[in-house]
């Protein structure tokens, strides 16, 4: 019976000593807790760690789990900021205010939604109908629109998320995408299907797109800075960081969620790969 | 039954069994070994100048004289690259206007590329993010890089009955008959000397913060999530579990209540854990408020419900495992029950107990699914003991989930990606280690 309680004991002593560990890193004392979508994540996390390098005893937590689920926290209080690629819903603003909570957006930057495919794709631009026939079903094979004999493989974000949202407003206008489509989870993964499936057509943010796949003219317009930012580019949406009520002066939440204002927020925006709402 | 048909039977099941245990080490090599070279490559690994620099910068690590006189050895064999570019440069104010337009496109795409490769050019202004401060910090990174630069990776779309064909035509021929042509063969020679890689041994990777995003540094805040939602779920899945096996064991007796609890503890095993994930959320943080967002109590908490099943019936099956005589012959020394129990059974039964706990505590560190929704975030700060009632952390088993879908540069940083995934089967690993050593030193001593 002893050695079980000396156990106990030095399973708790380890733990102080973990514990001091860490307390010797940090004294962090106010926090910021970051929830919502995958698509304003990385500016999200580059905020984060830029704001964190100034104010030492700030600890800001980023988490990317997508905009519906980022508002579902805002509303549950849960989370100071909430990242979403889409506007809210009437639903979760009025559930919101039932909680005696004002949902404020900031509008942090802009986004293109490319269309992209695999490099080894011949098709070079699509017309926006002709995107949503491909999600609709109508047009199932690259053949129908200019590119060789193969069937198309859909890839889709979760319905959960503000990117489909924005899709499914900006491009399927209210109809249905068809049941043969491929639902994956954020941004990255979309990118990922699509970099290893060379008949896949998907959509994601503009700073998810790198070399390694193919974006597409829509309506002969190529997504990039100027196209987009010029409201040219037919899908482009903002992205929104939403606070519960505007936060108070002088807080750090304030600091943070003005950060998208500053010479350094917009460059960290820009180099990111996303658009700034304003130039400086 | 024959003699030799019961010899023949008996030496096929030995075989059957030796064939398994064999299976089962080739596919654990098979499993473990890109686990640990490629989650070695995290660790050791050819690090670049640019590499010391950051180290350098972001950590004041290294010798200042040292890199300087690398600094200064990787600028001279850069020089020439960066004067083919400026000669360039002025070649096409010189030249006319259609000799500008072929050329801009192209040009700019190849200066953003060496940006990758090199780095900004040394007065140029400083980039905000971090990982565009630096050029390539690895040499396997920056010879991919150096391959981006030298050829195009282009598509053949003649063939119109399929998918293009991919391929690769070297970017000089862009740049023919024109100023800048030698600077593909210098690159490719003297890459060596521009980026000057070292063996290079990092071990501080588990105790780093992380920079930009995962983009550099270390995996600490990770590192210490995981233990603190570990250790705390034990915390609370120990006390209550054992008490739980106590009471079924010794004072609950079989009527059919007792029963239907048993039932409920099984099924609760089989439970997903990702509905239990969701259970912390809905009734630790929205109903019960525990803390107002995430955090690592909560996950604790979540974790602890997930290990407790298995931590009632081990120790339940531990403990009825004591032979009756122990606690008659307790009994008849004149102890009461709870006396025996505590002197004479558990000490007994502790192997078993112990060989439970330590399992789960393997499983709560490696679940990702209960602490999605409870505890973990993919960035954030290494935490103090206080701070963990009300602040949520990064935790290894979601990182690496994050790492691996989410994160906006996937392609760039998966040696971190598969460092995490080393630290984590190593940290099971050597839990499960000790689980081992101390049950054989607790068995010994109960025997002697």
């Amino acid at each position: 019976m002893r050695s079980f309680f000396r156990m106990i004991a030095a399973f708790s002593v380890a733990l102080v000593i973990v514990a001091g560990l860490a307390t010797a890193n940090v004294q962090a004392e106010e926090r910021i807790v970051i929830d919502g979508s995958t698509t304003v994540g990385p500016i999200a996390k580059a905020f984060a760690e830029y704001y964190m390098s100034l104010h030492k005893d700030v600890n800001v937590t980023v988490s990317e789990s997508g905009s519906g689920n980022g508002a579902k926290s805002l509303i549950n209080g849960m989370c100071d900021i909430a990242d979403m690629s889409r506007f809210m819903k009437l639903k979760e603003f009025a559930a919101a205010v039932d909680k005696g909570r004002m949902p404020v957006a900031h509008v942090v930057a802009v986004d293109g939604l490319p269309i992209i495919v695999h490099p080894s794709n011949p098709v070079k631009g699509l017309a926006v109908e002709q995107v949503r026939d491909i999600y609709m079903g109508r047009i199932n094979n690259w053949k129908e629109v200019g590119g060789p004999d193969v069937t198309i493989v859909r890839i889709s974000r979760d319905t959960n998320s503000g990117t489909y949202e924005s899709f499914a407003k900006l491009v399927m206008k209210k109809k249905k995408i068809h049941e043969n489509t491929e639902y994956v989870g954020s941004n990255g993964a979309v990118r990922q299907r699509v970099q290893s499936t060379p008949a896949a057509i998907g959509y994601a943010g503009l700073g998810f797109v790198d070399r390694s796949v193919k974006a597409l003219a829509i309506d002969g317009i190529m997504p990039d800075h100027n196209t987009v930012s010029s409201g040219v580019y037919p899908i482009a949406r903002p992205l929104y960081m939403f606070t519960n009520r505007y936060p108070k002066l002088g807080t750090h939440l304030h600091a943070f969620v003005t950060l998208y204002l500053s010479p350094r927020g917009q460059e960290i925006i820009e180099e990111i790969g996303f658009i700034p709402v304003t130039k400086y | 039954m024959e003699v030799g048909t019961r010899k023949l039977l008996d030496r096929s099941f030995t075989s059957v069994g030796f064939l398994a245990i064999i299976l089962m080490a080739v596919s654990l090599v098979i499993l473990l070994q890109p686990i640990i070279i490629r989650g070695g490559k995290a660790f050791v690994f050819k690090g670049t100048v640019e590499y010391r620099k950051l180290m350098r910068e972001q950590f004041g690590r290294g010798n200042v004289e040292e890199l300087s006189m690398d600094l200064e050895e990787a600028r001279l064999a850069r020089k020439p690259v960066y004067d083919l570019l400026d000669a360039f440069e002025n070649e096409m104010k010189e030249q006319d206007s259609s000799f500008r337009r072929q050329y801009r496109a192209d040009f700019r795409e190849l200066k953003e590329l060496l940006e990758e490769l090199l780095g900004p050019r040394e007065g140029e202004r400083r980039r905000a993010l971090i990982r565009k401060q630096y050029g390539q910090t690895r040499h396997d990174r920056s010879l991919v890089k150096l391959r981006h630069v030298i050829y195009i990776e282009g598509y053949d779309y003649s063939d119109t009955s399929g998918m293009g064909v991919k391929v690769e035509t070297p970017r000089a021929e862009l740049f023919t008959g024109t100023s800048l042509e030698p600077l593909f063969g210098i690159l490719e020679t003297d890459i060596g000397k521009m980026m000057k890689p070292k063996l290079t041994v990092y071990w501080r990777f588990l105790f780093d913060k992380s920079i930009d995003a995962h983009f550099f540094g270390g995996i600490w805040p990770e590192m210490l999530g995981t233990f603190y939602l570990a250790f705390g779920a034990m915390l609370f899945a120990i006390p209550l579990g054992i008490i739980t096996a106590i009471y079924l064991a010794e004072y609950a007796g079989t009527g059919r209540f007792v029963s239907l609890i048993r039932i409920c503890i099984s099924s609760l095993a089989g439970v997903p854990s990702v509905v239990f994930g969701l259970f912390g959320l809905a009734f630790f943080i929205n109903t019960v408020h525990i803390s107002s967002s995430k955090s690592v109590l909560v996950g604790a908490m979540t974790l602890a419900l997930l290990i407790l099943p298995t931590i009632i019936r081990a120790s339940e099956e531990a403990i009825l495992a004591v032979p009756h005589g122990f606690r008659e012959a307790s009994m008849s020394l004149g102890a009461g029950k709870w006396h025996t129990i505590v002197r004479v059974v558990l000490p007994a039964a502790l192997p078993g107990i112990l060989t439970s706990t330590i399992i789960s505590l393997g499983r709560a560190a490696g679940e990702t699914a209960p602490i999605i929704f409870t505890a973990a975030v993919s960035v954030g700060k290494p935490l103090s003991l206080f701070q963990t009632f009300s602040q949520p952390t990064p935790a290894l088993p979601w990182n690496i989930y994050n790492l691996a879908t989410e994160h906006e540069a996937v392609d760039e940083i998966r040696h971190v990606q598969y460092g995490m995934v080393f630290t984590l089967v190593m940290m099971v690993f050597l839990l499960n280690l000790a689980a081992i050593i101390l049950r054989a030193r607790v068995s010994k001593r109960l025997r002697g």
